[in-house]
């Protein structure tokens, strides 16, 4: 059986993730059409895909709307699937004010939505990308009845940010630190009481010599009228945590063969086994394939005026496919225990369902790369 | 739009003579389009020339030393080579430089930064990290020897990939739209300003000749010019592939797999040159470095690019 395969019989999240620029959102894309086709209904959630991937999803703007695919587009690609497929794209901002609005006390949401630091926590803090695709997904997952929800995760700088985001926001809303400065002046009811205090300590006239007081005042509003969310938010983060470890979750890590990708895919797999996380397969994609024997023999049957260009070519090949294949054992020896899938490299950007569907041939183990080892 | 591989070269020559005068270099791209290896060759070919220069990479896992075949440098700056410093420029150090530049005495910064509240405070401050880092990069520019010249005649920052980049150059802004005035919003001002000012300051943007990479590229041009106000005056276009098969090469008797890797060869030299005129709609000059089949990228593959860059010797 094929890994993927195995792993979407039994999950109703699929999650995939890795650093940018290696295939992510094609391979999510993939995914969920595959599980349409295959019967199990889908939504394909995206950050950021690429204009023509996200044409052939039918997705013509951000705007967190789950968008059916029609049965047109399917038939243009002679395509016909089993259950109804369906993708969107999360817009950052609008999740994070969507939160705010459903779960900020009513006389609260304003001052919020206007104070400046909501508006650089959700569009500058990092993690806090991460943090609302987690968020999302919950969402999904608990209101909506969808088989399967696959979501593409934001191409991470560090992936401890995805991984820690909900543990972040918490402890943004939860520190030690900051129920000293607020809690007992919320039972006394008089906000700010010890931040008031610090204001006139030498600790804060330091602070205020880089910041300004007005930035702790403004802080201080800010903390106190999130204060009353507290308590949603830190449920929320245990329950995004819990579904993230549930054995219905799986994730996939995607790759490329590359030495510069690998080390972080190696160090993100690491991470992920840590944290209790099922890592269902590594993909590893855009491999170069090898050269048959049988060419190099062609070639050397050419005339001799051709022979130069067509060798070069070859061995340019085989440079590539060699170093893949390096890559490849390299990351079969560092994860021994997950299993990788390879997925050749595609000449052209995958730009439409059918383009897709013959990526997920390879995800889904109709079709296998085989990749020599090194070393020949 | 096709320009004759004469005019090509000269153009090479020219958008070298353009930087010449830039004492901020800012290398940025999609992540794996080669950002590292392009700021670690410029900063060789400029250390070449004669110019004191120092490469920042920011908060990363460090390249440029292992690349130029040197040890690891760390967040001190480090001397590779003639005229050549290094730095992995890291949060807490360089919140510490930062704190103790503005607090002068060690003890406070010690009773201040190493509170924990405090330690709360700063974190939340919106942006404070990227504003001491890219503080930090932009002091060094500003530091003079005694004897009133430069410390460094130039900076080459290997900056952060493409949305990450919009957000680390956008701090200095983003601070003053959010922190009133202050010393944090006067630091924010001077860094601002150097990082718009053309005179000292050239973004090069990498990319590779894919239709993504490419997008990305023309996306992220638009961005910094419109959001950050720094505009890109140099395009670097890695991985290309020339075209190599002329029609009469192809004989008829070709076995369909040889005559696939000719047409795939082809293909990727197309889509080449169609990347090269894309990313040239941008009017800046764009430079391509041919795709290099290397068993590793170490100085080796460095030196092909300083050669590439035209550099004396």
């Amino acid at each position: 059986m094929n890994p993927i395969r195995d792993a979407l019989a039994s999950s109703d999240v699929l999650i995939t993730v890795g650093s940018g620029g290696v295939g992510k959102t094609t391979v999510a894309a993939a995914l969920a059409l595959r599980a349409a086709m295959e019967g199990q209904g889908s939504l394909v959630c995206t950050i950021d895909p690429a204009r023509r991937l996200a044409n052939a999803l039918g997705l013509q703007a951000l705007g967190n709307a789950e968008t059916e695919i029609s049965a047109a587009t399917f038939a243009q690609s002679g395509l016909a699937p089993r259950a109804p497929m369906r993708a969107m794209m999360l817009d950052m901002k609008r999740t994070w004010d969507e939160l705010i609005e459903r779960r900020a006390p009513p006389d609260k949401r304003e001052k919020i939505l206007n104070n400046r630091f909501y508006q650089s926590l959700s569009s500058a803090l990092a993690g806090s990308q991460e943090y609302v695709a987690m968020e999302k997904l919950w969402e999904l997952r608990t209101q909506r009845d969808y088989p399967l929800i696959v979501l593409d995760t934001p191409p991470t700088a560090h992936a401890l940010d995805f991984l820690d985001a909900p543990n972040r926001i918490l402890d943004f809303l939860d520190n030690d630190a900051s129920k000293w400065l607020l809690t007992p002046a919320l039972a006394a009811g008089k906000f700010g009481l010890k931040l008031f205090n610090l204001g006139g300590s030498y600790v804060a006239k330091t602070i205020a010599r880089f910041t300004g007081t007005e930035t702790l005042q403004q802080l201080a509003d800010f903390m106190l009228n999130i204060s009353g969310m507290n308590e949603g938010f830190r449920e929320r983060a245990h329950q995004t945590r819990a579904l993230l470890e549930a054995e219905t979750t799986s994730f996939v890590l995607v790759t490329g063969p590359m030495p510069e990708r690998l080390d972080e895919a190696i160090y993100f797999h690491t991470l992920l086994q840590q944290s209790k996380m099922r890592v269902a397969a590594i993909v590893v994609n855009r491999i170069h394939q090898a050269v048959p024997d049988a060419l190099w023999e062609e070639v050397a049957r050419l005339p001799p005026s051709l022979q130069q260009k067509y060798q070069l070519t070859l061995k340019e090949n085989d440079h590539l496919a060699r170093q893949d294949a390096r890559g490849v054992a390299k990351l079969r020896e560092a994860c021994g225990n997950t299993p990788l899938v390879l997925v050749p490299r595609f000449e052209l950007d995958v730009h439409d369902l059918k383009g897709l569907y013959e990526a997920s041939t390879w995800l889904w183990g109709d079709r296998r790369l085989d990749v020599a080892p090194p070393g020949r | 739009m096709l320009r004759s591989t004469s005019r090509r070269v000269n153009v090479t020559f020219a958008v070298l003579e353009e930087l010449s005068d830039k004492r901020l270099l800012v290398v940025t791209g999609k992540g794996g389009v080669g950002k590292t290896t392009l700021a670690a060759a410029l900063a060789v070919q400029s250390a070449r020339e004669g110019l004191r220069t120092l490469v920042c990479e920011v908060n990363t896992k460090e390249r440029v030393s292992q690349l130029l075949g040197k040890p690891e440098v760390g967040p001190e700056v480090t001397a590779l080579d003639e005229n050549l410093w290094a730095v992995n420029v890291r949060p807490q150090e360089a919140m510490r430089e930062y704190a103790l530049m503005r607090l002068k005495f060690e003890s406070i910064y010690n009773a201040v930064f190493e509170n924990r509240v405090v330690r709360y405070f700063l974190r939340f401050i919106p942006s404070l990290q990227e504003l001491v880092l890219l503080g930090k990069i932009l002091f060094h520019l500003r530091e003079k020897r005694p004897d009133g010249r430069w410390r460094f005649d130039r900076i080459i920052i290997d900056a952060p990939a493409t949305g990450h980049a919009i957000t680390f150059f956008s701090v200095p802004q983003v601070i003053l739209d959010t922190v009133p005035a202050g010393a944090m919003s006067e630091d924010a001002t001077w860094m601002r300003d150097l990082l718009v000012d053309p005179k000292t300051t050239a973004v090069v943007l990498v990319s590779l000749p894919e239709e993504l990479p490419v997008n990305e590229t023309l996306e992220l041009y638009a961005a910094l010019k419109s959001k950050v106000k720094m505009t890109a005056q140099l395009v670097v276009l890695n991985g290309f592939i020339a075209e190599r098969f002329g029609p009469e090469e192809l004989p008829e008797s070709l076995s369909p797999a040889l005559r696939e890797v000719v047409e795939t060869h082809e293909a990727r030299a197309k889509m080449s040159i169609i990347s090269r005129d894309r990313l040239a709609t941008l009017g800046v000059p764009v430079l391509t470095v041919p795709r290099l089949y290397l068993e590793d990228f170490n100085r080796a593959a460095i030196e092909l690019i300083v050669q590439r860059l035209g550099a004396p010797r």
